[in-house]
């Protein structure tokens, strides 16, 4: 059977976590078939060589000055032209905003079907694959028709494992045939988040505090407290309305969703904008001084008290226990 | 009259009886004027002094030509010529007034007004009546005048001044003359000025809307009509020929900006500003369009004529409109301009973005599981409306946030109570309830607002609904005003209405322990839908009512209204000035009538410190009647 062909993407050098997955997935559907890999931007060689234990037997660099910026059209150029070369059966790209664009203007140009946010493939024709759809409330299992799938791999339900004893990959530059249309959608400019720290979506622990902590000042003990558990800092938004915080720390409906493994609501009420951000967390862990505050509805675990005692009471006993 | 025609269409014939009625008490009555007394008489003096004097140009005209014509029959009369004299009087006092108030007062509600412009046009106008009032004393003074001169109390005692020779004959020639050509120039300076309003205004009230208030124009995306298809207003030629008109109707006089909520908390939105930077535009580039210039593209209305922020500081509460002493709809600007924004540029404040997709993906703003939504009726006993049951007497339509929040909730369980006690036959939809799309619609996404109205008027067409009471205002609404335009018609009511119905019937009887209680309208209540009765009888049903300074229909908004819940507040907070007006009060209860009220005026007593405890009216019943046994 034919091979199949993975957009890699790469931060300048190093492969994306969430494009070895793809890779993953692109070897289900491959099954022993060769893997070639696509790398666009700076750094795409450099990246290609970590590859190989991933089962990626050849990697073609794009070089093209202009495909500095990330431009969807000119990925999708890119792509297109190694569709016409390689003939592969499947196009593979990680589900991060980039991949999924650029699989779409490819669907779009080539008029191929292409299936997102995909969990497993079978090689068999016509391809079986079960994907996540609706935001992750459910899977669903749907066939592929068509002289070649294009496919986007659901980030984080797919394992990227490596294979032992590959060797590197054999890396060819080539330059796309990119004209001016394919340039009118590019990145300008990056805007840097100020972020301190753990960031605030991907944390695996958030310590998140409320109207009860009082004061910018007071976001002090729990700066303190997540420092020891190498945890981001988060707030709801009358912290942020009373500017204490900055936006970017507001977790909710109208600032970041968060899903750590453990979330600490130090007197925080528990407004529905704000428990919308934070359902997503396995295990909510509620500080507050009111029994009543419906936090405790959604929390896991409860302390009703003061929590100007209550959060240097961890912090002190974490510090005592680590130092032991 | 070719820029409004211009516009796109909007329908505003029919109702001859209420437009007819309108012009009587807005324009003739200066209804809305008289909303503020001071500036109100003013107006009405000057307004009142040109209707009366509106001859007076004509029997100037007649006798600048020859000074011994007239106009016949009232050139003659001397009753009439009491009238002229008198609101000349009159006319002069309004212009000293309002020189008084722009002057002296200076009040900030004109603010970014053109102040030079009203200069001239007040100098003009006592300059008119001035020289009426004189041409009249010289008149008398030569014995040319037409009536007994005791009939003009005020020239004839100006005559005195005047001899019987030839100086006097020159002056009468000046008076008259200078009196004419003060009114052609005055005409000629009209059309440049925010003085269009004396002729803009009239038709501008006439096709003003006469529908429900908070009933916003539905947008017709399978029209095969050019004209008619729109995505909002994205530049001039989106606007409706209505539209057009407000801008050109606008006095400027800021009584929208001094209402607005936004305005009051330091926001950029002035009601004012946004219709004066629409008509900027339209001065500016309806010309080009009208002659059609080869190659002249319309620029974007956002943000050349409205900022960004502006757009997206409005809470919908209506206010400016109901001010508005010439029927300018600013919330349909705004709201034409979000659609634009939000469909076609698919630009607007991000952190509403996960609203939107909550409502579309789960059926409500907060992305809650639609299997949680019945929850709060579990211990109750509430029954459920399955598919294919009998529909009760009345369907409760709970809405999400009294269904979802848990603060919100205590509304829904104690209306059940309510209802309960009552006896009424009622049920609600569970999960088959969904958003009616109102955040969605007042962001400016009509798209996903019509594809849950559709959705939920099948569901309640299907059920052999005829009856639903609502808890939220907005619901409300939505339901009883904006679903009929989906083919959805019921009889819906407010809670607070229901309620008191019950109460009156003696179905339900509250005991009143006599503490003080504050009420604050709904904007979605009692502006956009004029309940404002029923509630305030529950509130005196239970407790001693003490009124805030702004309230029934010139409430103050508590900030979450045009899909605010969902995005972050610029400025001041709106909802902790309503909270400091409560607590002005002296109060001890704050009684609410909508579920989003509830939750920002439970916020900002919170943060102010506040005593008041923020409870649902419905609430307020149901405690009174625990412990009565059987209810």
């Amino acid at each position: 059977m034919a091979g199949v062909l993975v957009l890699v993407e790469h931060t300048s050098g190093a492969v994306d976590e969430l494009s070895l997955q793809a890779v993953a997935l692109a070897r289900q559907v491959a099954a022993g078939a060769p893997l070639a890999a696509l790398l666009v931007g700076d750094g795409g060689s450099k990246a290609a060589a970590q590859l190989g234990p991933h089962g990626v037997a050849s990697a073609l660099v794009a070089e093209d000055e202009r495909l500095a910026a990330y431009a969807p059209g000119a990925w999708a150029r890119c792509v297109s032209d190694l569709i016409d070369r390689l003939d592969p059966a499947a196009v593979v790209a990680a589900g991060t905003n980039r991949g999924n664009e650029v699989l779409g203007h490819v669907a779009a140009r080539r008029d191929l079907p292409f299936a997102a946010n995909c969990v497993s493939v079978s090689s068999e024709a016509p391809l079986t694959l079960t994907r996540v759809r609706w935001g992750g409330s459910l899977l669903e299992e749907s066939r592929v028709h068509g002289p070649l799938a294009l496919l986007s791999s659901a980030p984080h339900m797919v394992a990227a494992g490596g294979l032992n004893g590959a060797a590197a990959p054999a890396v060819e530059s080539f330059a796309p045939a990119v004209d001016e249309a394919d340039l009118i959608v590019q990145v300008a400019e990056h805007v840097d988040t100020v972020a301190t720290g753990v960031s605030l979506a991907e944390a695996k622990v958030v310590v998140s505090g409320g109207r009860g902590v009082g004061s910018a000042e007071g976001f002090g003990m729990l700066e303190e407290l997540a420092l020891l558990l190498d945890a981001a800092v988060g707030c709801s938004r009358v912290v942020t309305s009373a500017g204490w915080r900055p936006h970017t720390d507001q977790v909710g409906q109208t600032g970041t969703k968060v899903s750590p493994d453990l979330y600490i609501a130090c007197g925080i009420s528990g407004a529905t904008q704000h428990i919308a951000g934070c359902k997503g967390a396995k295990k909510i862990l509620a500080i507050n001084a009111d029994a009543e505050a419906p936090i405790f509805a959604s929390a896991d675990f409860a302390v009703i008290g003061d929590l100007t005692e209550i959060v240097p009471a961890i912090t002190a006993e974490l510090r005592r226990a680590r130092s032991q | 009259m070719d820029l409004v025609r211009l516009g796109k269409p909007s329908d505003r014939t029919g109702d001859v009886p209420r437009r007819a009625r309108n012009e009587a008490t807005i324009v003739l009555g200066q209804r809305k004027l008289f909303q503020r007394l001071g500036p109100g008489l003013m107006h009405a003096a000057i307004f009142w002094g040109f209707v009366v004097l509106f001859p007076t140009i004509v029997i100037a005209m007649i006798g600048a030509v020859s000074r011994d014509a007239t106009l016949p029959w009232l050139g003659h009369q001397g009753w009439f010529a009491l009238l002229v004299d008198v609101f000349a009087v009159l006319v002069l006092l309004g212009v000293l007034a309002a020189v008084w108030i722009r002057k002296v007062q200076r009040p900030a509600r004109f603010e970014g007004s053109h102040l030079g412009e009203a200069d001239v046009i007040l100098a003009m106008i006592a300059g008119i009546v001035t020289t009426l009032v004189l041409w009249h004393a010289a008149r008398i003074a030569l014995g040319l005048s037409e009536w007994p001169a005791g009939w003009s109390p005020v020239a004839n005692a100006l005559s005195g001044f005047f001899g019987d020779g030839t100086a006097t004959e020159v002056l009468e020639r000046v008076f008259v003359w200078a009196h004419v050509l003060i009114i052609l120039g005055f005409l000629a300076y009209l059309p440049h000025s925010k003085h269009l309003h004396i002729v803009t205004a009239a038709f501008n009230v006439y096709f003003g809307r006469t529908g429900p208030a908070g009933r916003l124009e539905p947008l017709n995306f399978e029209s095969e009509d050019e004209d008619d298809l729109r995505f909002g207003a994205g530049t001039v030629p989106d606007l409706t020929w209505k539209q057009t008109m407000d801008a050109f109707s606008c006095t400027e006089c800021g009584r929208c900006q001094d209402v607005c909520p936004a305005w009051n908390t330091g926001k950029d939105l002035s009601p004012k500003l946004l219709i004066m930077g629409i008509r900027d535009q339209v001065f500016a580039e309806g010309p080009k369009l009208l002659r059609d210039v080869a190659g002249f593209e319309p620029s974007p209305l956002v943000p050349n004529a409205v900022p960004d922020t502006s757009v997206w500081d409005c809470v919908t509460c209506g206010a400016c409109v109901q001010e508005c002493p010439v029927s300018i709809e600013h919330v349909d600007h705004i709201v034409d301009l979000r659609r634009h924004l939000v469909m076609v540029e698919s630009r607007f404040p991000t952190e509403a973005e996960p609203m939107l997709r909550d409502i579309e993906r789960a059926s409500n703003p907060w992305g809650k599981a639609q299997t949680e939504r019945a929850d709060w009726a579990e211990k109750l006993g509430v029954r459920i409306l399955e598919p294919g049951e009998p529909a009760p007497e009345v369907l409760y339509w709970v809405g999400c946030a009294a269904s979802f929040d848990e603060r919100a909730r205590t509304a829904a369980e104690s209306t059940a109570r309510v209802l309960q006690a009552a006896g009424v036959d009622f049920a609600i939809l569970g999960p088959r309830e969904s958003c009616t799309g109102d955040p969605a619609r007042r962001m400016g996404n009509e798209y996903l607002f019509q594809g849950h109205a559709e959705q939920n008027v099948s569901t309640l067409n299907e059920a052999g609904v005829t009856k639903i009471v609502a808890s939220c205002p907005h619901c409300f609404n939505t339901l009883g005003n904006e679903y009929p335009d989906f083919g959805g018609a019921y009889e819906v009511v407010h809670h607070t209405e229901m309620i008191a119905e019950l109460v009156r019937e003696g179905r339900v009887k509250p005991r009143n322990d006599e503490r003080s209680i504050t009420y604050h309208d709904s904007c979605y209540l009692a502006r956009h839908n004029d309940v404002r009765s029923d509630p305030r009888e529950l509130v005196a049903a239970v407790g001693e009512p003490v009124e805030m300074e702004r309230s029934g229909k010139r409430t103050f908004c508590c900030g979450a209204g045009g899909a605010h819940m969902w995005m972050e507040e610029r400025g001041g907070a709106i909802n902790e000035e309503r909270a400091r007006e409560a607590a002005e009060t002296g109060a001890e209860t704050l009684a609410v009538a909508c579920p989003f009220c509830t939750v920002m005026l439970d916020d900002g007593v919170r943060a102010r410190g506040d005593a008041l405890r923020v409870v649902d009216v419905s609430t307020l019943i149901a405690e009174s009647l625990e412990g009565d046994g059987d209810g």
